[in-house]
């Protein structure tokens, strides 16, 4: 394929990820469809996607329907979906790619996904009245699944699945932090107890791990206490906390103490209660 | 709503036989649904629950329900891509919830009464109407769930589609860096149930207003009673008649028209799945021979009614009609339309064609 000699690799764990739409804006050409062989290994518990290039390519995502819906050839082929919102992703090797999912709009998120449960049977639309209101998203670029059945809306169990698509990725995809010049991010401050000798005047009120903001300030947490190999007690003195304040903060979210005592059990240490 | 049935649930799904009680609750029901009226029906939802039952003899109307639904295994699949038994337990799940009104705790006592909505006869009859006659679950119920809203929807008002969903995003993304669309007049052209105009109606500024047009006056009526539902009496208006025509007075003004009219061509009437063939209404249905002809119509007035720089969004019956549209908008339509752009749904069917007058 041309791309191949551009010197552009895509490297995803053990899988290659199905591409349509990419042209090359050095040299002007128009864009190209660019098809590699997909093998998509189960998502595994840290994903971290690093995209590595040598000239400068610009993604275009174009509104060519995804004609890899025929082709069966590989088991778990899936693609980057079509988007009327065009967006480029000029990255650099990109170790921040949690985050950067988290920052991104509802619509910027949906098109990284794979609607599974929709099954176009058919010409859809008014030929159409099967209620299949369920959705399933598959976050492509780390592989996370996350579902919504309980409405009898397609429109709003796809809002709920995209909710628990963002605790999902705050909770399995990781940033990495330089602990030698570590500064917790706003949205990791915002969650901190008030007596956060750190936390400042200026935060505003804490938010709780009811408000969906949360999100964002566990994965900041949680990047923090990956970095610290799961020391409560490392991860308190960065945050301006005592080790029973941060521990107290860490059980009053279910997944985020599964996800701590997840950590802690493979380092040998005693979970949280 | 949300209906707490769930421990009982599995003492549903006990087999116990029903087929005497089922026939003597069945002998002398309508079994015809009620004639398309101008008043809008009240959806199940939404009646008072004055009628009850005993726990047991729901329990017996829910066993045959589902042995009437699993005995349908994919026949209607394969007759014409209509639903499995899977979907129509499903949608048993959501007659109950509409049907019964939200107990309390405490229901060991297979003896205690559960309020109604509807009188247990009627619960057999409608159930019996969606298997038997292929009635549409909507039509059953009285609404659809769509989107955030819950719409009453009645024979002689099509049943708003989930791709349809989309149609209230693409004009969100439009009006949200656009004063002068968000605040300006809208039209939803054959609005059926209200729903894109309601939709809409809810995401424009605080002086943004829809015009909702219908041929049909049941439609006028029902999207009437959804539109005060959800209080937007004063944003959306509703004029009947055919398309643009009772909008003669807006030439010019529009700063959006949005529709899903009819795209169905007139030959795949007959091979469309009972729900939708046998009882949705086929003027909302059937565009003609290519499908195309109120699209086209539609497209045609566009350019007069728009003002400069007003969008406009259709749904359409998938990639040719919207290859169809653009070549037409491009070409035809005395280039008065620019930014012209063939969006997906869900499915990746080319589903809407959008764009800009100049």
């Amino acid at each position: 394929m041309a791309l191949a000699q551009s010197g552009w690799k895509l490297s995803y764990s053990n899988s290659w990820v199905r591409v349509v739409g990419v042209s090359r804006r050095s040299s002007g050409a128009a864009a190209k469809p660019a098809i590699f062989q997909a093998s998509c290994p189960p998502p595994s518990p840290a994903i971290a996607v690093k995209i590595r290039r040598k000239c400068f390519i610009n993604w275009r995502w174009t509104q060519q329907p995804p004609q890899l819906l025929e082709d069966k050839k590989s088991d778990a082929s899936f693609f980057i979906r079509c988007s009327k919102y065009g967006s480029s992703i000029g990255a650099a090797s990109n170790t921040n790619s949690g985050k950067g999912y988290l920052a991104s709009t509802d619509q910027e998120l949906m098109s990284q996904c794979q609607m599974d449960t929709f099954k176009a049977s058919g010409p859809g639309g008014q030929h159409r009245n099967k209620r299949e209101s369920a959705v399933r998203l598959k976050h492509l670029p780390t592989g996370l699944t996350a579902q919504a059945v309980e409405d009898r809306s397609q429109h709003m169990n796809r809002a709920s699945a995209l909710a628990r698509l963002r605790a999902l990725i705050a909770l399995k995809v990781r940033n990495t932090v330089d602990l030698d010049a570590y500064s917790p991010p706003q949205e990791l401050l915002q969650i901190l107890p008030p007596k956060s000798t750190i936390r400042g005047s200026d935060c505003g009120p804490q938010i709780g791990p009811n408000n969906p903001k949360f999100i964002l300030g566990m994965q900041a947490l949680l990047d923090l206490i990956f970095a610290v190999e799961g020391s409560v007690s490392e991860a308190a003195k960065f945050l301006g906390l005592s080790t029973g304040a941060l521990s107290r903060l860490i059980l009053s979210n279910d997944s985020l103490r599964l996800a701590v005592n997840e950590l802690r059990f493979s380092k040998g240490m005693k979970p949280l209660k | 709503m949300k209906l707490s049935f769930s421990p009982k649930l599995s003492t549903f799904l006990k087999p116990s036989s029903v087929t005497n009680l089922h026939r003597s609750f069945c002998s002398s029901s309508i079994s015809s649904p009620p004639p398309t009226s101008l008043k809008p029906q009240t959806p199940l939802f939404l009646k008072p629950p004055v009628h009850s039952a005993a726990f047991s003899d729901l329990q017996k109307w829910h066993d045959w329900a589902k042995s009437l639904a699993s005995s349908v295994g994919s026949t209607f699949v394969d007759l014409d891509n209509g639903p499995d038994s899977t979907l129509l337990c499903r949608e048993i799940k959501w007659l109950m919830e509409d049907a019964i009104e939200e107990e309390s705790e405490g229901m060991e006592n297979n003896q205690r009464s559960i309020r109604l909505r509807v009188a247990l006869e009627e619960l057999y009859m409608l159930w019996k109407q969606r298997v038997e006659e292929r009635r549409p679950f909507q039509y059953v119920v009285g609404c659809e769930h769509w989107r955030e809203l819950v719409l009453c929807v009645q024979e002689g008002v099509l049943i708003p589609r989930p791709e349809t969903e989309l149609i209230v995003d693409l004009v969100g993304d439009v009006v949200l860096g656009n004063e002068g669309l968000r605040e300006g007049l809208w039209a939803d052209l054959g609005t059926g149930s209200g729903a894109i105009a309601i939709g809409i109606g809810r995401i424009l500024g605080t002086g943004g207003r829809v015009i909702a047009t219908d041929l049909s006056p049941a439609a006028i009526e029902v999207a009437g009673f959804n539109v005060q539902r959800y209080g937007l009496q004063d944003v959306v208006e509703l004029r009947q008649g055919s398309w643009l025509e009772p909008l003669k007075d807006m030439e010019g003004k529009l700063a959006g028209l949005v529709s899903n009219p009819p795209y169905i061509p007139s030959d795949d009437i007959s091979g469309l799945q009972a729900e939708v063939g046998r009882h949705e209404p086929k003027v909302a249905l059937d565009g003609g021979i290519n499908g195309m002809d109120d699209l086209l119509h539609i497209c045609k007035g566009a350019a007069s009614m728009l003002k400069p720089g007003g969008f406009f969004a259709f749904e359409t019956n998938g990639e040719k009609q919207c290859k169809h549209l653009v070549e037409y908008m491009e070409n035809d339509a005395g280039g008065n339309f620019c930014n012209l752009k063939i969006v997906p749904d869900f499915a990746g069917i080319h589903r809407f064609v959008t764009g800009f007058h100049k």
